[in-house]
């Protein structure tokens, strides 16, 4: 009965979603009040209703309602609690309500924060945020309904997936899903302003913390599944360009260039087509992410045509995209530039470049993540387009990026003048030169030697550009350099939180440059006490125990690590899980030592029913902590960009040394 | 310090004399990875594992060989296995795998015909883009402001007739003056 309750709320949430779309338009176009309210009401009824059906589906889960098929399918009767709360995102229709709860989160959070704010475009707001949620809804009512029944009680459930049973992947898909779904509040911004005409720099400046929060959480959802892939998956990597790895990351690229154009729309008054181009590239992004993986049409195109929800997404995907290109074209006289580009040595020609190049890497990636459905729409033959083939082309794109990191900061808004680049450049140019020289004498590979090179280069540039801002500070306020360093962060967030954002992708990047190209793997069978050696470190099996949980097995085999110099490094436990419920599905625990040098990565492959000897495939991966790492200080740094500033609030006695710094430069 | 031309040319010198030496060393070292296996029995799992790296399991979706669980890439692991003690090499054992599983294994679209289009699209939508924003873009997207000025307020208010809306839309507007 609850379940049949639980489909009725989302039929009505479904009416109530369509009136507030309505009402957001009607009455944003006749500046009806009523209907605005209208609108506002509707966002908080859906977004009731929603969290209503997802407590019922979650009541179904924690209760073991396995006449629910969705529960049946995802659920059984001994997965720990944990698992059944996570298993609401485990399969489609859950994932698909869980996609519509953040949504109508964020919709809430927005009308609330502008109930008195921006009313010219509110209304369009609120209905495009609606038509979204509507859309989802729309899925649930008549293709993917999670209240659907058996009509009978099945005794179990048949089981989460095994894989997802891993407290990243109860973590990771809340806060990709955050970041992927949240992208859609930039775009009804945009959207707004489209509708109602008001096409300054505004909606721009509100959308630009509005872009950083779920980007941010994006990123982070991005890297949460990289570290998932890299405990789980067993083969020593962390990221395989896989099709929904793609789906997450296309966005991420697109409003990470749109966060950047922004700015300079903010500064200089142009490209304001470009942005409103790019922000809607991002949602349809989003879209067709979600489309990918959940038709499945990348896997095969037959098994779109077996999709229950394809279709959907191709029609309204396509609505999309032709009401915004109309709504653009039909805006264009109102989207003109105040000023112009004055020279290419300027910062506004750095952030074109950087434009230019995350359109072209999210190009390429759509591009190879499509490419095999292509190839069998028109040849009828398979290939895979993997890691070889993403290397190749993204590899020297990212390069460039990195590049363009370390030298777009540099530049000065509108020219900067021979001299002013010679200062500006030679020590972090200088100390990128000098770590070339040295690693290649002693690290003879030309590709890592760029890569680093470059990744010295940007770093030089950051740690001048703060020691720049500190000694300008110091000269206006007199305080000690830390509190110099503090106040100058804090005051100019967004440029310095910038700035700590860059040494986070290049943190990044430096785990990527040292995994990818010297890693150290061997694969071995060990008996009891005996030992190998890798890179330096010797490792020594010395058993293997097992233990029952409440839905499996788990073996750990304990292998103990030595240093080069015979010191011990103590003990790492790789394991593999086997569920009662699918036997033939182990899952894998990397045992892991990590340390900011290298980690020690052992996987446990099989082993002899006796536990007398055990198969490993053992990796040594220079350098890959520097990626979580990385991912911390990009949270860091997004969030000093997003903090309020204080300056705005107080006098601006204190000259902005950010500004000093530009002008010493 | 200002640096003049003369020191970055020498600076420029001084990468060529440490990177050249470095490129020759790497190309020496690829040279020696790249000498076929010798013949040798029996073969280890890491010789097996290094092919197997470079392929990929036909069956999943994006798993290379050497990390597959499936019976089917074990069984190509011991084929690897085979054809290493026979002597052949890296790219004999990848087109013998190619004619028995299809071009899928490879992990990257063969360069031949239609698929040569995966290869050259992504740099030549590249290219167009560098073309357009130098030969166009300051046209396309750096107009200059036209001859009919942008409207100051948005022309939902001009025929507004809701006076309590009026109000707070144009506080709000002031707000942002």
């Amino acid at each position: 009965m609850i379940f049949d309750v639980g489909y009725l709320i989302l039929v009505t949430a479904l009416l109530l979603a369509v009136f507030g779309v309505i009402a957001g338009f009607w009455g944003g176009r006749q500046r009806h009040p009523s209907l605005v309210d209208s609108s506002f009401h509707a966002v908080y009824a859906v977004a009731a209703l929603v969290l209503l059906a997802a407590s019922i589906l979650w009541y179904g889960l924690l209760t073991d309602k396995f006449q629910v098929n969705y529960v049946w399918n995802h659920s059984e009767k001994a997965l720990p609690t944990f698992y059944k709360f996570s298993a609401l995102w485990g399969g489609q229709a859950g994932s698909l309500l869980f996609w519509t709860l953040i949504l109508s989160v964020y919709s809430v959070i927005v009308a609330t924060m502008f109930r008195r704010k921006q009313l010219g475009q509110m209304p369009f707001v609120n209905a495009v945020l609606l038509i979204t949620s509507g859309f989802f809804l729309t899925l649930l009512v008549f293709a993917e309904n999670p209240f659907k029944q058996s009509g009978f009680l099945p005794p179990d459930g048949q089981g989460l997936n095994p894989l997802l049973q891993n407290y990243w992947m109860v973590i990771h898909p809340v806060m990709l899903y955050t970041g992927y779904v949240g992208l859609a509040v930039p775009f009804a911004f945009a959207m707004g302003a489209l509708f109602s005409k008001n096409l300054g720099n505004q909606w721009v400046r509100t959308v630009r913390r509005w872009t950083l929060i779920p980007w941010v959480f994006l990123g982070a959802g991005i890297l949460m599944g990289s570290q998932w892939a890299y405990m789980e998956l067993g083969w020593g990597g962390y990221w395989a360009w896989d099709p929904v790895e793609n789906a997450s990351f296309l966005p991420w690229l697109t409003a990470t260039a749109f966060l950047h154009s922004i700015i300079i729309q903010e500064r200089r008054g142009i490209l304001k087509v470009w942005n409103v181009a790019l922000i809607a590239c991002t949602y349809f992004l989003v879209i067709l992410g979600t489309f990918t993986t959940r038709s499945g049409i990348i896997e095969s195109v037959h098994s779109f045509a077996r999709s229950s929800v394809g279709i959907y997404f191709l029609v309204f995907l396509s609505i999309s995209i032709i009401t915004f290109l109309w709504l653009l074209f039909d805006r264009l006289p109102l989207l003109r530039s105040e000023n112009e580009i004055d020279s290419v040595s300027s910062r506004e020609s750095a952030f074109l470049v950087n434009n230019w190049l995350f359109t072209g890497l999210a190009f390429s990636t759509l591009w190879g993540t499509f490419f095999p459905m292509f190839s069998e729409i028109l040849t009828g033959r398979r290939i895979s387009v993997n890691a070889p083939w993403f290397n190749k082309v993204n590899g020297p794109l990212f390069l460039l990026l990195l590049l363009m990191m370390g030298v777009g900061p540099l530049l000065g808004w509108r020219r900067t003048s021979a001299e002013v680049m010679r200062k500006q450049f030679t020590w972090p140019v200088l100390g990128a030169v000098l770590f070339a020289g040295i690693f290649a004498y002693f690290s003879p590979r030309l590709y890592p030697t760029i890569g680093l090179s470059v990744c010295v280069l940007v770093i030089g540039t950051i740690i001048q550009e703060f020691v720049r801002g500190v000694i300008a500070r110091r000269a206006v306020t007199n305080e000690n350099p830390v509190a110099a360093l503090f106040s100058l962060t804090r005051r100019n967030g967004q440029r310095y939180g910038g700035y700590i954002v860059h040494l986070a992708i290049v943190m990044i990047g430096v785990a990527v440059i040292g995994n990818t190209f010297y890693q150290s793997t061997t694969n071995v069978n060990l008996r009891k006490d005996q030992s190998v050696s890798l890179a330096g470190y010797t490792l020594t099996f010395t058993g293997l125990e097992s233990e029952h949980t409440s839905n499996r097995t788990e073996f750990s085999a304990h292998v103990a690590v030595f240093g080069p110099k015979g010191q011990s490094l103590g003990t790492v436990s790789p394991g593999r899980n086997i569920y009662d419920k699918t036997p033939d599905q182990p899952t894998s625990e990397v045992g892991l030592r990590m340390s900011p040098g290298d980690d020690i990565y052992v996987v446990l492959n099989g082993w002899q029913d006796d536990g007398s000897s055990a198969t490993f495939t053992i990796f040594i991966n220079p350098l890959t902590v520097w990626m979580w790492i990385g991912g911390i200080v990009l949270v860091l740094g997004t969030l000093i960009c997003i903090w309020p500033n204080p300056a705005r609030k107080e006098e601006r006695m204190p000259a902005q040394a950010g500004a000093l710094a530009d002008t010493a430069a | 310090m200002q640096l003049k031309i003369s020191h970055w040319l020498f600076l420029c010198l001084l990468v060529a004399i440490f990177l050249v030496p470095a490129q020759v060393r790497l190309v020496h070292a690829q040279t020696t990875q790249q000498t076929p296996v010798p013949q040798q029995t029996p073969v280890t799992e890491d010789q097996i594992n290094v092919i197997a790296r470079e392929l990929w399991c036909p069956l999943c979706s994006g798993v290379r060989l050497d990390a597959c669980e499936l019976k089917a890439c074990d069984q190509m692991r011991q084929e690897i296995g085979l054809k290493l003690a026979a002597g052949d090499d890296l790219e004999a054992i990848k087109t013998y795998f190619v004619a028995q599983y299809g071009p899928q294994v490879l992990g990257e679209p063969p360069r031949a015909g239609f698929n040569w289009l995966a290869w050259i699209l992504p740099f030549v939508v590249l290219l167009a883009g560098a073309l357009f924003l130098v030969m166009r873009g300051r046209k396309l997207l750096f107009v200059k402001p036209g001859p009919t000025a942008l409207p100051t307020v948005g022309p939902t208010v001009a025929s507004n007739q809701d006076e309590p809306y009026v109000r707070r839309l144009e506080e709000e507007l002031k707000r942002y003056d």
